[in-house]
């Protein structure tokens, strides 16, 4: 009789898993890009003056926080198509790929918001004060002197929200993307269900090593852009 | 050289200044003294425009220009021609010293890197920091840091120098050092508009002294007038409270 648990499973399902990290990684890559760069206007519009954006902003954060990420996957997935509908655009042939990205760009953009609001704010004003006060424009000080140091800040929470982006983008599978996750879900479908704990296995293996990676790699851009910075040592 | 008539400025239901007229001359080392909360560094601030002032107007060699409604460009030149040294250093901390001083005439200024370098390594040699042009400000002392503030303030080379409280946030013991290096530059012939709590400063240096209490000038004139023979009662008070009680004997 077979065996229940096989670890030879293991070995034989991550080079089937693998290649579809692509897909994993275009997603969260372009997820964190469009992200970032909405965060980025949501946080200057918090910090601005005008009184509708920064409520329009917060509220914002507020209601994409406190949806579940695979409510807005659905919200998303269903209800763009449904919108587009009514206006006679045809949106059911789209790839999935799209509705995963605009989903986790929109609650990425939230998260990111915060983040890149509370780095900026962390800066000692002073040193606005300084860099206009021996000549520089409003820009050059924020992106000679404010912004390099905030993105030091910002660096290890962009850092968690990224991991916590990638491993929430496995809910993909639910509305059918191939990724690693969806893949999984497909080779232990195509095994009769069986052996399924092998395969979550090899992928948890997967998304370990990626995550560790992606540590180290955010540990060390902090090292590297930390010049100046008080070192504090500890015996 | 610069004139200023007639400031105010309220911090909501607060009115710190009520109405300050100001002139100093080239050359002068005008010294602002009087209790915290009494307005001055509200003025200086005011007139680096880091506070938009509610009303007030200032000549500046050529350019005559209201406090309140000044235009982004007129406010840039005038940046250009007056230094600021803070209370709190407010170095660039992700920027070497060096940097720190080249900053303003390489970014500014548009002057050529390796020019605005030697201007920089001039002023920190001047502030007594040849060897730490490539520290950065965390792995210097208070009083470093602010000999830092004032070489980037003199390496601007500019009309005049308007100092914060320099001294107020340093240790006792690292105070000298930084008033070294003022009293030096103030021989050089700077031009300086001083908020201070020194006394000794402002007997040595100054050849002007203001007394400011409660947002208006109470009182002001060369050092012996202020210290020797203050005429109105609330500057005799705070001196009489800011200065060891044989003190006037040495003047």
């Amino acid at each position: 009789m077979e065996k229940y648990f096989d670890l030879a499973y293991i070995a034989e399902s991550v080079p089937l898993l693998v290649p579809f990290l692509k897909v994993t990684l275009m997603v969260t890559g372009l997820s964190v890009l469009f992200g970032s760069i909405l965060g980025f206007i949501l946080a200057i519009m918090k910090l601005g003056n005008s009184k509708i954006a920064k409520k329009f902003a917060y509220g914002y954060t507020t209601i994409l926080r406190c949806t579940p990420s695979i409510v807005l996957l659905f919200l998303t997935y269903y209800g763009i198509p449904a919108i587009a509908g009514n206006f006679g655009i045809n949106l059911n042939d789209i790839d999935k790929a799209v509705f995963v990205v605009i989903t986790f760009s929109l609650q990425f953009a939230a998260a990111m918001s915060e983040v890149i609001r509370s780095s900026l704010e962390s800066i000692d004003r002073g040193q606005f004060e300084a860099a206009v006060s021996v000549g520089l424009s409003h820009t050059q000080a924020y992106r000679r002197i404010i912004l390099p140091q905030a993105f030091v800040v910002a660096l290890p929470n962009f850092g968690n929200s990224l991991l916590e982006l990638m491993k929430e983008g496995s809910l993909a599978y639910t509305i059918g993307l191939i990724d690693i996750m969806g893949k999984a879900e497909l080779i232990i479908a195509g095994n009769y269900n069986t052996h399924a704990l092998e395969i979550y296995l090899a992928l948890a293996v997967i998304y370990w090593t990626l995550s560790i990676v992606i540590e180290k790699l955010f540990l060390k851009l902090e090292k590297a852009f930390s010049k100046g910075k008080q070192v504090i040592t500890t015996a | 050289m610069l004139e200023i008539t007639n400031i105010h400025k309220s911090f909501g239901e607060n009115e710190i200044l009520k109405g300050v007229d100001l002139k100093i001359d080239k050359g002068d080392v005008v010294v602002i003294l009087g209790p915290s909360g009494s307005g001055k560094t509200t003025l200086l601030r005011c007139i680096n425009f880091l506070e938009k002032a509610d009303q007030g107007h200032a000549v500046f060699g050529d350019i005559d220009v209201s406090l309140r409604t000044a235009s982004k460009k007129v406010i840039h030149g005038i940046r250009q021609k007056i230094a600021f040294v803070f209370q709190n250093y407010n170095l660039f901390t992700n920027k070497t010293a060096l940097e720190n001083v080249t900053e303003g005439l390489v970014i500014g200024r548009k002057i050529a890197k390796a020019e605005a370098y030697e201007i920089g390594k001039k002023a920190l040699d001047k502030v007594g920091l040849s060897e730490k042009y490539d520290a950065y400000p965390s792995e210097l002392s208070g009083g470093q840091q602010q000999r830092v503030g004032i070489a980037r303030a003199v390496a601007l080379n500019p009309d005049i120098i308007l100092f914060d409280e320099p001294t107020s946030a340093l240790d006792p013991e690292l105070v000298g050092e930084v008033l070294t290096v003022m009293k030096q530059i103030a021989k050089e012939g700077t031009t300086m508009l001083v908020v201070t709590h020194e006394m000794s400063f402002a007997k040595d240096v100054a050849n002007k002294v203001i007394f400011m209490d409660a947002g208006v000038i109470v009182e002001e004139g060369s050092p012996k007038e202020i210290f020797v023979n203050p005429k109105e009662e609330r500057t005799k008070k705070f001196l009489k409270r800011v200065l060891p009680e044989d003190y006037i004997f040495y003047i």
